[in-house]
């Protein structure tokens, strides 16, 4: 372990400790349970914490009387969605909140059904540990210990981004320190990584599935890689279930990878080494599902997690068809053509949910930034897409060497571009509210990364890194303005 | 070439401190506190004037006046005064607005801000046989606003708001105080200039790194 560390460029580490700091930074700004489901996230962990096993669900108590009693005094209820109210400004309303936390309420609740409930529990097993690990028993304190986990793992996608730069583009130094600090620093990034959140874990285990893949390709594909791919793919399953819509374009990668190998090290040697990636994948994976039927009852094998968000069946007693999930699915990435009939969204998806929730629609989505500022993005956007097809045009040598797995990597894409087209339906259909949100493309934030270090690499060889350097900068400020936003909506 | 760059790098780095700076010295009317109620819909009305209490409220001490969304249905907002009694009987607070507003989101003065915050009761008096209604929510029991004493069937939505018009950086002792309410016990007064001094510093470690890497 230390050996691989070892072996991580100064640049890397400094990225880690920039973006942890950052992170942490986010976590100490946002209120308490201010990110999106935070609440949900908080509860699995706290239970699963408690009682030693995942929430069973069902029509029952959400949170534990210590988290309700405390989002009611924090005013959180009244805050969230209403961009006009503030939580607590006023010292006397802090001395309710802690009369209520000095009562000591359970932290124990009934484990019932949130929006997070039927998720697997990998991330809310590592919560667990600061969680109990808390000098303190108040649910704060455990709440900013907790949230400090997040940003580690948040740094940790950023240096694995970094690493799959560095293993993507080896004789560019610049490009692996210009795209981990725009992952580092990009606000919606960090607002999820204020808080107790599994995406966080996702976007983790999601750009170290890219890189583990990457460099089982460029170096070769050995027991060891084998089995740490396997570990990740385990981890990315048992982390959230959205981590199924990669697993396509993982299989195909894993398929050139063994093919690959034959070459090398003879068909046996590489169908073992594919053997031994499902089986360390395949395990835990089983052994979760058959807890979840055997020991927790939770519904069945996915805890109904599955089921939740492909089941078809709405309410009204009509299905979503095959159609309408195809029409649903291309408008939420691309203008709508001529013979689609139904009109699934007021205002382009690609525009007001993708860029414009990139650039920022923060807390539970009640606060964004003035409207200029969404349609400079999308100037800018063209710009970087002009300057990135250009940078592309001078990285073509490398590109028909790289072209196999980036079919890879482009199936993975659209396997969760899919798979967010097929629930969003569902879900939008069920109750009326939209689904897509931006973070929900996340999982693919190393190919967001190489888009901005191809952006930069457009300018002539000795000015690339100076562009990409400036776009850095132009983060980092966006990260600021984005921080004085949230300041001006909590407590400003 | 190297020095060009690092120009380039501290000219972006001079705009980016500039366009905060002069961010934070935009002034506006600054928030004290709420009451938690959202102006959802008209949910208190006075058909005849009189005078609507609401309890369980809690005044800023850095309160100057007050502002809610009043309803005239067309006509010029009547006089209108507040006073804020306190939990003992005493009027901790008091001010009142001429007529003359325009119906909208209306702000009725309180008085110069206090020591200290104080929890009580919000009474605002219309000196006028005219029917006026509030924005709020929809709400019942104990909480629930009163006319005349009569219970009504929602709360009124009521921002404190500080005196004048303030900058950010005006703003920044309230700011560095609410940093510490409403999280972890260790938490405090300390939080906000650590978390600016953290995140100086996280810039400073970036911006080197970057001067590095592209020279």
């Amino acid at each position: 372990m230390r050996a691989a560390l070892a072996r991580v460029p100064r640049a890397g580490r400094i990225c880690f400790a920039i973006a942890f700091v950052n992170a942490a930074i986010w976590g100490f700004v946002v209120p308490p349970f201010q990110v999106p489901d935070e609440i949900s996230h908080f509860a699995y962990a706290q239970y699963l914490a408690e009682t030693g096993q995942p929430p069973p669900q069902g029509l029952k108590g959400q949170y534990s009387p210590e988290e309700q009693g405390t989002l009611e005094r924090l005013g959180f209820f009244e805050t969230i969605g209403r961009a006009g109210q503030r939580g607590i400004l006023t010292p006397s309303e802090n001395a309710v909140l802690e009369r209520f936390l000095a009562s000591h309420p359970s932290p124990v609740g009934q484990g019932g059904t949130t929006s997070t409930s039927n998720q697997p529990p990998l991330y809310y097993a590592l919560e667990a540990i600061p969680y109990l690990l808390s000098p303190s028993a108040d649910i704060l304190v455990r709440l900013a210990l907790m949230r400090l986990l997040s940003a580690l793992i948040a740094a940790g996608t950023v240096l694995a981004v970094f690493m799959f730069l560095r293993e993507l583009l080896p004789r560019t130094p610049w490009a692996w320190t210009v795209g981990a600090l725009m992952v580092a620093f990009q606000p919606t990034f960090d607002f999820l990584a204020a808080g107790v959140h599994g995406d966080n874990l996702l976007f983790f285990v999601s750009s170290l599935t890219f890189l583990l893949l990457l460099r089982a390709y460029r170096r070769g594909l050995t027991l060891c890689r084998a089995l740490v791919l396997g570990a990740a793919i385990a981890a990315g399953v048992l982390t959230k279930l959205t981590f199924i819509a990669l697993l396509p374009g993982i299989a195909l990668a894993l398929l050139l990878l063994c093919w690959r190998a034959r070459r090398s090290q003879g068909g046996v040697r590489a169908l073992a080494l594919l053997a031994a990636t499902a089986a360390v994948a395949f395990v835990p994976v089983a052994l979760y599902a058959a807890l979840n039927v055997l020991a927790w009852h939770r519904g069945g094998i996915t805890a109904g997690g599955f089921a939740g968000a492909t089941g078809s069946t709405l309410p009204s007693g009509g299905t979503v068809t095959l159609n309408q999930t195809l029409d649903y699915t291309w408008q939420l990435y691309l203008p709508k053509l001529w013979f689609m009939n139904h009109l699934y969204f007021p205002e382009a998806p690609i525009w007001s949910t993708w860029l414009d929730g990139s650039i920022g629609h923060f807390g539970w989505l009640d606060y964004t930034f003035p409207a200029w500022v969404y349609s400079d993005g999308l100037k800018l956007l063209y710009v970087l897409l002009a300057l990135a097809l250009i940078g592309l045009v001078r990285l073509r040598r490398g590109i028909p060497g790289m072209l196999p797995i980036f079919v890879c990597f482009a199936t993975m894409a659209v396997g969760l571009l899919g798979a967010i087209g097929y629930a969003g339906i569902r879900y939008q259909l069920s109750t009326g509210y939209p689904f897509a949100q931006a973070r929900y493309l996340f999982p693919l934030v190393a190919l967001y990364a190489l888009f901005i270090v191809l952006a930069a690499n457009a300018a002539p060889r000795r000015w690339a890194p100076l562009l990409g350097a400036l776009l850095v900068v132009l983060a980092m400020t966006h990260g600021l303005f984005a921080e004085t936003l949230t300041i001006s909506r909590y407590y400003g | 070439m190297t020095r060009v760059r690092r120009l380039a790098l501290g000219v972006a780095l001079l705009a980016a401190a500039g366009a905060l700076a002069l961010d934070m010295s935009g002034r506006a009317p600054r928030i004290a506190g709420t009451d938690h109620v959202s102006a959802a819909i008209f949910s208190v009305a006075l058909p005849d004037g009189g005078t609507l209490c609401q309890p369980y409220m809690t005044l800023p001490s850095d309160a100057q006046r007050i502002e809610a969304l009043i309803g005239t249905y067309g006509a010029p907002v009547p006089a209108i005064s507040a006073d804020f009694v306190g939990a003992g009987g005493r009027t901790l607070a008091a001010g009142a607005l001429a007529r003359g507003a325009r119906e909208g989101y209306v702000q009725v003065p309180l008085g110069r801000p206090r020591s200290s915050s104080a929890e009580g009761k919000l009474c605002l008096h219309v000196h006028a046989r005219t029917k006026v209604v509030f924005g709020g929510e929809p709400s019942g029991g104990t909480a629930a606003a009163l006319v005349d004493g009569q219970p009504q069937p929602g709360r009124i939505d009521v921002v404190y708001l500080r005196p004048g018009r303030e900058s950010w950086w005006q703003l920044l002792g309230a700011l560095d105080q609410r940093f510490g309410l409403g999280k972890a016990p260790f938490f405090g007064d300390w939080t906000l200039p650590f978390a600016a001094l953290a995140l100086l510093g996280v810039w400073i470690a970036a911006v080197r790194l970057l001067a590095r890497e592209i020279t």
